[in-house]
């Protein structure tokens, strides 16, 4: 999917430029199953939680410890019974295997957000979104003094030639690319180029 | 009209040579003339990559596994997705093809041909047909050649031997030959400024050189590289004698290769050194210093399609000596050379005849700078493609193209301008041979079973059109009318 991109603009030394592949959720349709999929992601998280409390009964959650909760009565009611007999017929190393899956997909983030932010006097800074919500997005700054230039090139990825932006900075062989999980298409590039440049070098606004 | 042309080879810069200048030489010149050139080439040690040189010409280096002297394996299908990228993003609509020998070239001729494009073949060299190597090539050469739209050769006993090889029909077969930059050779005696100054004042104004005594030494100029069908046997065996025969003569031999032994050898047998000085190999720049140390250039090559170097040395001044074979005879006036049959005897009198001509002041040397620079031009040679690239794009009509030849029993036939119809260029592969034409024809629904594939797959309206350089006004018409009229 390509990317979307997003400006904020909050003072003419600063931009920030955001490409993103979410989906654009903007019909009622889409809202519903957004909000249906965070449901499933929270009761998923919950039913791999009550497997993994439920198979360690016998090691943590018994009598004594954690003792808010009355442990006893709960493995001893219709639900726990239940509950235990069907996560002992299982094989353990599945259930380890099944819950690291789904926990997987609880926290993958489905999408890529990449941005940059610009600010004059300053620097630039790019980010690059993880791919799952448990870890921060990886950001890299650069200060103005040793950025030589902001250009867009184009390069071999795979079976295609495509379009890069990319800032070269002084006393590093290779250059930084922006965005360089989306690569965005050349329209965007432009955009974010003549942005970047007039918030860096342009001295009138 | 401009047009969007894609130079195909694997040969280019940073390697030098003559295929590689020649195809730089075309592009920056078609450029001049208003048109859109790209080269795509495969990866060179160091140079990967879109990069970009002079006057906005463009050039991919697609990296690619390079088997032997920098040509890349021929995997026949691997370079399509890639190709047919570059050919969208940069709206290709002639794909010019050099060098028999690249398999760069060949592919890219048939994905073309398979994608709707108009495409061009220009050939360098000569080949053989008796050797196994040479038979192999020319079926390949065939089948690069089956489906092309023209093809264009550098000399007119090429054209005669590409049309035998890829059984073509002559009349698709354009001779032009390649050009010198004759700024860049020129002789010692109007160096630097007085050429600027000497283009505007008459010719006669100049002084005239002084005339070579009897006694004077005269310096033979041999600047090859040093390999079998460049002639070193022949050198070899002729140098010693040529020595004996005419006192005061000297040699300079620049070049390097694998019979560089050979020639040391005989210098040290007959003790030569002192009269034959080696420089090992110069640098295309460096060409026309060593030329003007001169008086006579020597080419004693076995083979040789067109043989620029023998125009640069005619450019800078020297008298040319030289092997009838191949091109060569086609190259210069009869005033500027001596002719020698390939064979050592031939060489040594042939090469007398020049010294004892040069001795009686009998050429005259310093006039053949401005001959060669009237005969010899890039944009003469972009003019005459471009009339190329008229014809098969339907721009100038087939009859005009052609020729038109009313009542001679046969007529200007539509196969001439071929038809991009599967079936068509099914018909024109499967002539190919008995096992050879179905293979060919195999090779061929594969690709276009692969574009198909491809215009699913990644659809052409995801691939981004790139921004082409400003382009430059096109030439005027008078000059395309009177320069491309010898092409035929």
């Amino acid at each position: 999917m390509p990317g979307r991109l997003t400006v904020h603009r909050p003072t003419p030394t600063t931009a920030s430029f955001t490409v993103s592949n979410a989906p654009r959720r903007s019909n009622p349709t889409a809202k519903v199953l957004f909000a249906f999929g965070i449901l499933l992601r929270v009761l998923s998280f919950i039913c791999v939680i009550a497997v993994a409390i439920t198979r360690a009964r016998h090691h943590f959650f018994e009598e004594g410890s954690f003792s808010t909760i009355a442990w006893e009565d709960v493995w001893s009611s219709a639900a726990g019974r239940y509950a235990c007999q069907l996560v002992d017929s299982y094989n353990p190393s599945v259930l380890a295997i099944a819950g690291t899956l789904i926990l997987y997909g609880v926290f993958r983030r489905g999408h890529t957000e990449e941005s940059l932010l610009v600010i004059r006097g300053f620097g630039i800074q790019t980010s690059t979104s993880s791919s799952t919500y448990l870890s921060t997005a990886a950001t890299r700054f650069i200060p103005t003094t040793q950025i030589q230039d902001i250009v867009i090139h184009e390069a071999f990825k795979g079976f295609e030639v495509r379009f890069y932006l990319a800032v070269i900075v002084e006393g590093e062989p290779g250059v930084l690319v922006v965005f360089p999980q989306l690569l965005p298409g050349r329209e965007v590039l432009e955009e974010v180029w003549r942005g970047s440049r007039r918030c860096l070098y342009d001295t009138k606004s | 009209m401009p047009y969007n042309i894609a130079m195909v080879s694997d040969f280019f810069f940073p390697q030098s040579g003559g295929i590689e200048s020649h195809i730089y030489q075309l592009s920056s010149k078609l450029i001049d003339r208003g048109h859109k050139v790209i080269i795509i080439t495969h990866a060179y040690k160091g140079r990967t990559g879109v990069r970009y040189l002079t006057n906005g010409l463009k050039i991919y280096h697609v990296p690619f596994f390079v088997i032997y002297r920098e040509t890349t394996f021929p995997t026949v299908f691997s370079f399509f997705p890639i190709f047919r990228n570059i050919v969208i993003r940069e709206q290709i609509e002639i794909v010019h093809g050099h060098a028999s020998l690249s398999s760069f070239c060949g592919e890219a001729i048939l994905h073309a041909r398979t994608m709707g494009l108009r495409t061009v073949f220009t050939d360098h060299s000569l080949f053989g047909f008796a050797d196994a190597a040479s038979i192999l090539t020319n079926k390949l050469l065939k089948f690069t050649l089956s489906d092309v739209d023209h093809a264009i050769c550098v000399s007119h006993t090429c054209k005669e031997n590409t049309v035998l090889r890829a059984s073509l029909d002559p009349l698709m077969v354009s001779v032009i030959p390649n050009a010198v930059v004759a700024e860049n050779f020129r002789p010692l005696s109007n160096d630097s400024r007085a050429a600027d100054q000497g283009a505007m004042s008459p010719v006669d104004q100049r002084p005239q050189p002084a005339p070579i005594g009897p006694d004077d030494t005269i310096t033979i100029v041999v600047i090859s590289r040093l390999f079998y069908n460049k002639g070193t046997d022949l050198l070899i065996a002729a140098i010693p004698r040529i020595l004996a025969l005419n006192p005061n003569t000297r040699f300079i031999i620049a070049g390097s290769g694998p019979k560089a032994i050979d020639l040391e050898q005989m210098l040290e047998r007959n003790v030569l050194q002192d009269k034959v000085e080696m420089l090992g190999s110069v640098r295309h720049e460096e060409v026309r210093d060593v030329m003007v140390r001169g008086h006579i250039y020597l080419h004693p090559s076995l083979t040789e399609a067109f043989g620029t170097v023998i125009v640069e040395a005619a450019s800078c001044g020297l008298y040319v000596v030289c092997t009838r074979v191949g091109g060569i005879p086609e190259v210069l006036p009869q005033h500027m050379t001596t002719f020698a049959k390939p064979e050592e005897d031939d060489l040594v009198v042939a090469t007398s005849k020049a010294i004892a001509a040069l001795r009686s002041n009998k050429v005259r040397t310093d006039r053949f700078h401005d001959q060669v620079k009237m005969m010899y031009s890039w944009r003469d040679v972009a003019e005459r493609t471009e009339r190329v690239y008229k014809g098969i794009t339907g721009d100038i009509s087939p009859e005009e193209f052609y020729g038109s030849y009313p009542g001679q029993g046969w007529e200007v036939s539509g196969d001439r301008v071929r038809s991009f119809a599967l079936i068509d260029r099914l018909k024109r592969y499967y002539g190919c041979g008995v096992w050879a034409g179905k293979l060919f024809c195999f090779c061929v629904v594969i690709d276009f079973l692969i574009y198909v594939f491809l215009e699913m797959w990644f659809p052409r309206a995801n691939i981004d059109i790139a921004r082409s350089w400003p382009r430059k006004p096109p030439a005027d018409k008078s000059h395309s009318s009177n320069g491309g009229r010898r092409d035929q």
